[in-house]
């Protein structure tokens, strides 16, 4: 009989401690929430305010006055818009799919080093008409 | 039982006071096991009702703390961000803290308002005072301060004095919306246009319920394009100038959904500054003023003829001479000397014609008509401000005759639109609306007023007065525009005045398959050497007119046509095809 007191009031502290615990636990985790809570509504008006700013800073009356102050632009016209349709075909292509870039093997081929001692030896390979005599 | 039998015969005294006191045949022990029995259910039930409250407010928790940051701020309740049909910001709430004082609790008051008026210098020093010797527990001492001042006054340190977070309503785009958005007053209640309609609509509950504190309510979308009200100001603004006009109005309507795109009318007021909006001049025109609309109301006339399908676009009437009616005379601006079609009656707007073309209908016919397209009933919108149309009370012919022509009847310029929308999207009429509608529900208020065939025939006329009409200078290459003049002469001193008129402008783009109808209307512009002293619509509102096509035209989508066939081909034709 002893027995099962002692262990009924040890269940007891045991239960008691763990019930504090618990409160406790719960006690930080509201404040926390609160204070989530809090930081929360704070952001929310600080975007709030931001946006206004940002409405304030973008609203077309700003941005035509801006415009009128500081670009030379004018008022775009009708004729100035037209349709992707109406481009121009595209000009055909003469590099068939799969071969190498034409422009890039142009100049791959070309020997650099025969094109620098040439260039030392012959004012007009550039392909410019030499200055000529008494031009000044 | 058993026990009984087994228990010693009791003597015969105790028995006796047993019978006295429980009476005969009475078991005292069964009796007193029930009584325990039931104290023992008694008391269990208390401490369930004990636990099961426990239960509740563990689950429930405590709103307390909640409570308690919802007390120090919003004083004034948080509105819904109202956007634009694109999704800018027309007005939103914005915090920012509010002075306050508790008078029982300043100890020296002399210094507390001393230091109060260096930090504020705006702020009454009489008033201040007047304020903190009164008895009161709690004063207002400035609404709405900036950052700085609230830092500042929080330095000084004055014992009483608090700040609370208060919703400040900002309108960004300024007086760009006044009008169609109106204002709040420092408690954050819509006063009057959108906001005092969100308040109307259940916002105000909310706030009486106190609920409405968070920004956490769904925005509002209007059907209001920014850049295309900015536009559009913009040239009124300079159109006002030019023509040094009284004021001046215009409106963008979409003509299949009634959703307003633009409404602007100026002078306007800034909402953040709702002062400036008690000013008599600064009304909206467009919703809270009726006018006589003069030429463009020639449109629902012909219209009218056109849709009994007594006279097409080619029957004659006589404008030979004046029409006389009693001692009336009823003059075309320049006499046309012969009889002329329809279609003229429209370019060259003449008076005597379009009066034929009504007398020719007949009065009932007249009036039935103007109130299918609900030209005579009051026009509610979202707007709180509506006007209620003049019309005269006793309608005889010379009503119609004049009427036929837009004088002798005042309707709101809004109302002026939804009919003459009606009578170039196919014939339904839709109600205007400020919120954003899709077609399908637009589709579902709209009514059937006319056949599909007079709208051909009416987007033909007013695609011909821009070809050769009076509508020529607002001819914008590319948008095929259509459109229709008015110039009404303004009553003073009862007489009709040549020199004050109300100019007004109704266009639709493109004319083949309307979208958009735009109204501009100038109220006493003056004669300009540049305009050779005429002060008729064309040579002020149509310009006007032209301008805000060309602007606004890109922002609302319209892909721009050239080479296009002239109107008989294009729209007289195809109405033909589709018979």
């Amino acid at each position: 009989m002893r027995i099962v007191h002692l262990f009924v009031i040890c269940a007891l502290v045991f239960a008691a401690a763990y019930v504090y615990r618990i409160k406790m636990e719960s006690t930080v985790r509201t404040e926390s929430v609160l204070r989530l809570r809090a930081d929360i509504r704070q952001q929310r008006d600080a975007i709030a305010s931001l946006k206004a700013e940002w409405a304030k800073l973008e609203s077309p009356k700003r941005m035509q006055e801006l415009a009128l102050r500081h670009l030379s632009l004018r008022s775009i016209e009708a004729i100035q818009y037209d349709s992707l349709k109406n481009l121009p075909p595209r000009p055909p292509s003469f590099a068939k799919p799969g071969d190498p870039d034409p422009i890039g093997t142009m100049i791959e081929s070309v020997d650099l080093e025969a094109l620098a001692a040439a260039a030392s030896e012959d004012e007009t390979l550039t392909g410019s008409i030499p200055q000529p005599e008494g031009a000044r | 039982m058993t026990d009984q039998i087994t228990r010693p015969p009791e003597p015969w005294r105790q028995r006796l006071i047993r019978t006295l006191l429980y009476g005969r045949n009475v078991d005292r022990s069964a009796k007193a096991r029930a009584r325990v029995g039931l104290a023992i259910i008694a008391f269990s039930l208390i401490y369930a009702v004990i636990a099961g409250r426990l239960v509740m407010f563990a689950v429930n928790g405590d709103g307390h703390g909640a409570r308690r940051t919802a007390s120090q701020d919003a004083i004034a309740t948080a509105r819904p961000d109202i956007l634009d049909r694109n999704g800018m910001i027309l007005a939103t709430d914005v915090k920012t803290p509010s002075l306050f004082g508790e008078p029982r609790r300043i100890i020296d008051k002399d210094e507390a308002i001393e230091l109060l008026t260096a930090t504020l210098p705006d702020v009454d020093a009489g008033e201040v005072r007047d304020r903190l010797s009164s008895r009161k527990g709690f004063v207002w001492l400035k609404r709405e301060i900036t950052a700085q001042q609230q830092k500042d006054i929080y330095r000084l340190g004055i014992p009483g004095i608090g700040f609370l977070r208060e919703n400040k309503r900002v309108y960004p785009s300024g007086p760009v919306v006044s009008h169609l958005i109106g204002h709040v007053n420092i408690d954050n209640q819509g006063i009057a246009g959108i906001e005092k309609w969100l308040d109307s609509n259940g916002l105000a509950d909310l706030h009486r319920a106190g609920f409405a504190t968070d920004r956490q309510q769904e925005p509002v979308q209007l059907a209001v394009d920014l850049r295309v009200e900015h536009a559009l100001r913009d040239e009124l603004m300079k159109a006002k100038d030019k023509y040094k006009a009284k004021a001046a109005a215009g409106l963008v309507s979409n003509v299949n959904t009634g959703e307003i795109i633009a409404m602007v009318s100026v002078p306007d007021y800034d909402p953040n500054n709702p002062r400036e909006a008690n000013d008599p001049t600064r009304i909206n025109r467009l919703t809270t003023g009726v006018y006589e609309m003069g030429s463009t109301f020639k449109s629902l006339t012909l219209a009218m003829a056109l849709d009994s399908g007594r006279a097409t676009v080619n029957t004659l009437y006589d404008a030979r001479a004046p029409l006389t009616y009693g001692k009336f005379k009823i003059h075309d601006t320049h006499n046309l000397g012969r009889s002329v079609p329809m279609w003229e009656v429209f370019t060259e707007s003449s008076n005597v014609g379009a009066a034929r073309v009504a007398l020719s209908m007949g009065v009932e016919a007249h009036k039935a008509f103007l109130r299918k397209l609900g030209q005579l009933t009051r026009l509610r919108t979202e707007l709180p401000e509506s006007a209620e149309p003049l019309v005269p009370k006793r309608w005889g012919e010379l009503n119609t005759i004049t009427i036929a022509f837009g004088h002798g009847m005042a309707v709101a310029p809004l109302q002026a639109v939804m009919g003459i929308n009606a009578l170039v999207n196919g014939g339904y009429l839709v109600p205007p609306t400020f919120l954003k509608r899709s077609r399908e529900d637009a589709m579902q208020v709209a009514k059937q007023v006319v056949k599909p065939e007079t709208s051909y025939s009416m987007r033909y006329l007013m695609r011909l007065n821009a070809e050769k009409g009076t509508a020529r200078k607002a001819d914008i290459k590319g948008y095929y525009v259509g459109g229709k003049t008015g110039t009404s002469e303004k009553v003073v001193n009862g007489r009709y005045s040549k020199k004050q008129v109300l100019n007004s402008f109704t266009a639709i783009m493109p004319a083949d398959n309307p979208q958009y109808q735009l109204l501009i209307m100038l109220d006493e512009p003056q004669g300009l050497p540049e305009t050779h002293g005429f002060i008729t619509s064309g040579w002020n509102a149509v310009p006007t007119g032209g301008k805000v096509i060309e602007r606004i035209a890109p922002l609302l989508g319209m892909v721009p046509r050239f080479d296009l066939p002239p109107s008989e081909r294009l729209i007289l034709a195809a109405s033909k095809e589709s018979r």
